[in-house]
């Protein structure tokens, strides 16, 4: 097995883990916070995904760069009934 | 556990930190993202006007975008738009930074690490070292680096590629009135912070000036539209595909079974092969054009194989005499 630099990196000491941790504590609630946010957007965005739906039949969905393709009513997606989230 | 998904975050409302790891005091940063195992992170960081460090060098590749001011590095001067990827170990000449500066700096690998030394260390892989403006030095190419592509009024300027994960660093931006109506996925990760300007994605809403984000593989963003322009810097950890889609709803999970079924139709051999005949190849096949290619860095931290040293020695020492006890 050849050898990395990052093999060699010596053992993290505690001004480092600390960092980490508080950094990685303050990442949580900052997740939390977009999360709640994106939440929030809902109503906004179930009106953007019906506005989608809609181009995408007469104007065209983005195939492949500026090729455009026209979706049939028939192969739109409906809502399904399960919980949507957009962060994960 | 890697980097959770942050999106969006706009950081400019968000104040500085005192920067006190060693080899950064005098600094200040925010982190934008950060992995919760190996520290690998993506910073922005303010110098103010004075501070200075000694020649030295990181245990983890490392890469800087300039967004602001002037750094003297040895006797290169990175102004606003300068790019860097500094391998780990290899040292870097003595900063100075004259009048302040701001920049995004991204660790690859493992927390900020310093260590003062005028000379690279001895496995460092320096020949993977680049350094240059990239507004000045770089020219715009087409939206379309790979296919399926992006629409046309979106433009790249590629400045780091890795060979081994096709990951890439680039710039991006979105022309004025530019709209793209599908939705994208894909199966690496990425990054981007905007520079300059407001976009717009159909999950997310609006992401101005200083909005950021770290995307995981799978999650469905776009359509997309941009009303003014924008600059961003964005980063993939290994090789970007557009898998495009009209169905708001689908979930991280649908889109993997959709990007397998990609691979069962346009890739059958490759497909069969890997999945059909159950070859069990836990740190990669052999690559006889790369043979030490799972050694590499990047690669392990894709597939969750982290070098030991990462791990916090407390926790190692705490695990040692655990096992010693039970043994008595």
């Amino acid at each position: 097995m050849a050898q990395r630099v990052q093999d060699k990196k010596p053992k993290r000491n505690k001004t480092a883990q600390s960092w980490i941790d508080d950094n990685v504590a303050e990442q949580k609630v900052r997740y939390r916070a977009i999360v709640k946010e994106m939440e929030d957007l809902w109503p906004q965005r179930k009106k953007w995904y019906a506005e989608f739906l809609k181009v995408v039949q007469t104007r065209g969905f983005n195939m492949d760069g500026d090729i455009l393709v026209k979706i049939p009513k028939k192969d739109v997606p409906k809502e399904p009934k399960r919980k949507h989230k957009v962060v994960f | 556990m890697a980097r959770p998904h942050i999106e969006p975050y706009v950081e400019l409302d968000s104040p500085f930190k005192k920067f006190d790891l060693n080899g950064f005091k005098g600094s200040h940063y925010k982190v934008l993202s950060m992995d919760t195992d190996t520290g690998a992170c993506t910073l922005k960081v303010r110098f103010d006007g004075g501070f200075s460090r000694k020649p030295g060098m990181s245990y983890s590749d490392m890469e800087v975008f300039v967004l602001k001011g002037g750094i003297k590095v040895g006797k290169e001067v990175w102004g606003e738009g300068h790019y860097a990827f500094v391998p780990a170990g290899m040292h870097l000449g003595a900063l100075k930074v004259p009048r302040g500066a701001e920049a995004l700096v991204m660790y690859n690998d493992s927390e900020p690490s310093y260590v003062e030394s005028n000379r690279n260390h001895q496995l460092s892989l320096t020949a993977g070292f680049s350094s240059f403006n990239s507004y000045n030095d770089a020219p715009w190419g087409p939206g379309n680096l790979v296919s399926p592509s992006v629409a046309t009024g979106v433009g790249i300027k590629v400045l780091h590629f890795d060979p081994l994960t096709q990951a890439i660093s680039f710039l991006y931006y979105m022309s004025p009135e530019f709209q793209q109506n599908n939705i994208s996925y894909h199966d690496c990760a990425e990054e981007s912070y905007h520079i300059w300007g407001d976009s717009w994605m159909m999950q997310f809403g609006e992401l101005p000036t200083g909005g950021y984000f770290w995307r995981p593989p799978w999650i469905d963003h776009g359509a997309f539209k941009c009303k003014l322009g924008c600059i961003a810097f964005g980063r993939t950890d290994s090789k970007l595909h557009n898998y495009f889609h009209y169905n708001p709803w689908a979930t991280p999970d649908e889109n993997k079974l959709r990007a397998a079924a990609h691979l069962y139709r346009q890739r059958p051999q490759l497909y069969d092969w890997t999945a059909g005949h159950g070859h069990n190849h836990p740190h990669g096949p052999p690559d006889f054009q790369y043979p030490d290619y799972q050694d590499d860095a990047q690669v392990r931290q894709l597939h969750g194989n982290t070098p030991n040293s990462t791990k916090p020695a407390a926790k190692k020492k705490a695990t040692r005499k655990k096992a010693g006890a039970s043994k008595r």
